[in-house]
């Protein structure tokens, strides 16, 4: 277990992939559970293909370093545009969703086509290379965390009140303007510090498995956010293990992106299962859950 | 109807002026005019479509004005937010969210919460008694989703309950509700009422304006009278905002198909 869990990540830069790994694990898992609720799924992925002109774009101006900043400005700017659309119901439809995603995302194929290292380019910015993480972008994962949990746990009322029964919401006085605004924005962020790790499109599985495993096995909100960021962090963790564990001892090379993901499959998959025994089990006892509020 | 002169004498809950909405270029409401006293409750009656949930935003705040005026509680619709209560359509909910029947009683008090401090045991009891007073008070640890209709809808009441409102409004409270709900719904609304809060209801259901309304405004996008319910509720006008799909059965009733 020693061996397998905690060596690999005594070298430096194993030990920085793990740190990213696992932070943007617990953001994602958590950030989910907010997706999950406001059933945001598709537009996520939606701003998971628009960020990546922004990693290109980010990348031409001035290389690595560039690329955070790209993809910061390409996310505020999608985030933005999305509350806006949807706000006045010009995207209650797919198609124009889909649309959008897809103009955003040629465009950062075609610009990265125009660079001579082409496909490595393309296949970093898209699926990550973790194991490259520096300590400064280890810096800047650790900032979106904290800003990111902290407006969580600020406006989780008005956050579950707008989830829950917009007009309701809107009576009581709650902007649901500004709510979709910042959950847009920290749907952005949670996209823009996970590309350098796990890439553009790998983002998307660790911002609605986590949640999606936890919502499986409990019917607690209190519970299913710690479960969604346990779980994203402990994917990650095993999913960076396996992968090292596959190419040092048995020569077979796994991209460590691709395995964290199957790794959270691997969990919801046992996630279902275990919710499915657990009504099966309830069936024959009241239904007394946990502390009302 | 009295309802100008009433209003020179008792103070009113909420008061409407020549309210108009518009949505683009066409009007959705046009010159609403009546008021609600504290401790009545009024029906708005008509048609799908007819204005009864813009005339509701409007008394929330949530739609402009293209004319007149709404007075909530002596002041604007924003400024009286706090002690309006508003209870949507158990329906339009979705029934897989992971929130306890407790947990949405208890939002009823969110904005005296605040953002941050935990809910007080004043909140908790406030939660308690409200769910009681919908006859649920059992199901507190039950998740939202797992109830029927009717319960749900009464779950959507207790909440409103618990933020104490002065004026309450309640978009189709009795649509697809159970018997046994449907009298919690008018025991816990009666409550209110003895208490002092003004009610209005927008429905389909004029037997429900009787039991539970002292007056009712009647309205296809248009005011077809507003006033005391058996004085107002007669069969002419009802054909009159119903259009063709008012029948009149023997003589003094009517009744409303709906399409």
């Amino acid at each position: 277990m020693y061996q397998f869990f905690i060596e690999p990540f005594t070298f430096p830069f194993m030990g920085r992939a793990l740190a990213v790994m696992v932070v943007l694990g617990a953001l994602a898992g958590t950030v989910g559970v907010l997706i999950l609720l406001r059933r945001l799924a598709f537009i996520t992925d939606a701003l998971t293909h628009t960020v990546f002109p922004g990693v290109v774009i980010g990348h031409l101006l001035s290389g690595d370093g560039g690329i955070f900043w790209g993809a910061l400005a390409a996310g505020a700017a999608t985030a933005a545009l999305l509350t806006l659309l949807t706000r006045h119901r010009a995207v209650t439809e797919d198609t124009a969703l889909a649309v959008l995603l897809t103009t955003f995302f040629a465009v950062g194929v075609v610009l990265v086509s125009r660079q001579s290292g082409y496909t490595a380019d393309l296949t970093a910015f898209l699926f990550g290379r973790v194991l490259t993480v520096t300590g400064q972008q280890l810096a800047q994962t650790l900032a979106v965390t904290v800003l990111v949990i902290a407006i969580l746990a600020l406006l989780r009322r008005p956050l579950i009140a707008r989830a829950f029964d917009p007009q309701g919401a809107q009576a009581a006085g709650y902007r649901i303007g500004m709510l979709d605004l910042v959950t847009n924005t920290i749907i952005a962020l949670v996209v823009v510090a996970s590309v350098r790790a796990v890439g553009t499109v790998l983002v998307i599985a660790l911002l609605i498995v986590p949640a999606a495993a936890a919502r499986a096995m409990s019917d607690r909100l209190a519970l299913i956010v710690p479960l969604a960021a346990v779980l994203g962090a402990l994917a990650g963790w095993a999913g960076l293990a396996i992968s090292y564990d596959a190419s040092i001892h048995h020569g077979l090379r796994l991209a460590s992106g691709g395995t964290v993901v199957l790794v959270l499959i691997a969990c919801y998959a046992g996630a279902l299962a275990a919710g499915t025994i657990r009504r099966r089990l309830r069936v024959r006892r009241p239904p007394i859950r946990g502390s009302a509020a | 109807m009295s309802t100008r002169e009433e209003a020179e004498v008792r103070p009113q809950a909420l008061r409407l002026e020549e309210v108009s909405v518009a949505y683009g270029p066409a009007l959705a409401l046009e010159k609403i005019d009546g008021g609600v006293a504290p401790g009545e409750a009024v029906a708005l009656i008509g048609p799908n479509g007819a204005g009864k949930s813009t005339l509701i935003k409007a008394i929330l705040g949530l739609v402009p004005l293209a004319a007149g005026r709404v007075t909530v509680l002596g002041t604007s619709p924003a400024q009286a937010r706090r002690d309006v209560a508003y209870v949507p359509q158990a329906d339009t909910l979705d029934p897989e969210f992971p929130i306890s029947v407790g947990q949405v009683v208890l939002m009823g008090r969110y904005r005296r919460i605040g953002w941050l401090r935990r809910p007080k045991a004043a909140d908790k009891q406030a939660a308690h008694r409200a769910l009681e007073q919908v006859g649920l008070a059992d199901r507190a640890r039950h998740r939202f989703g797992t109830l029927s209709g009717g319960q749900r809808q009464r779950v959507l009441l207790a909440r409103a309950i618990a933020a104490e409102p002065r004026l309450l409004l309640l978009d189709e409270p009795f649509n697809g509700v159970d018997a046994v709900s449907e009298q919690a719904l008018l025991d816990a609304i009666a409550a209110l009422k003895k208490q002092g809060a003004a009610v209005v209801v927008a429905t389909h259901d004029l037997a429900l304006a009787h039991l539970a309304c002292e007056e009712v405004c009647l309205l296809d996008r248009k005011q077809f009278g507003f006033g005391p319910t058996r004085a107002t509720l007669t069969p002419d006008r009802l054909r009159a905002t119903y259009g063709g799909h008012a029948l009149e059965l023997r003589g003094d009733r009517v009744i409303v198909a709906h399409s």
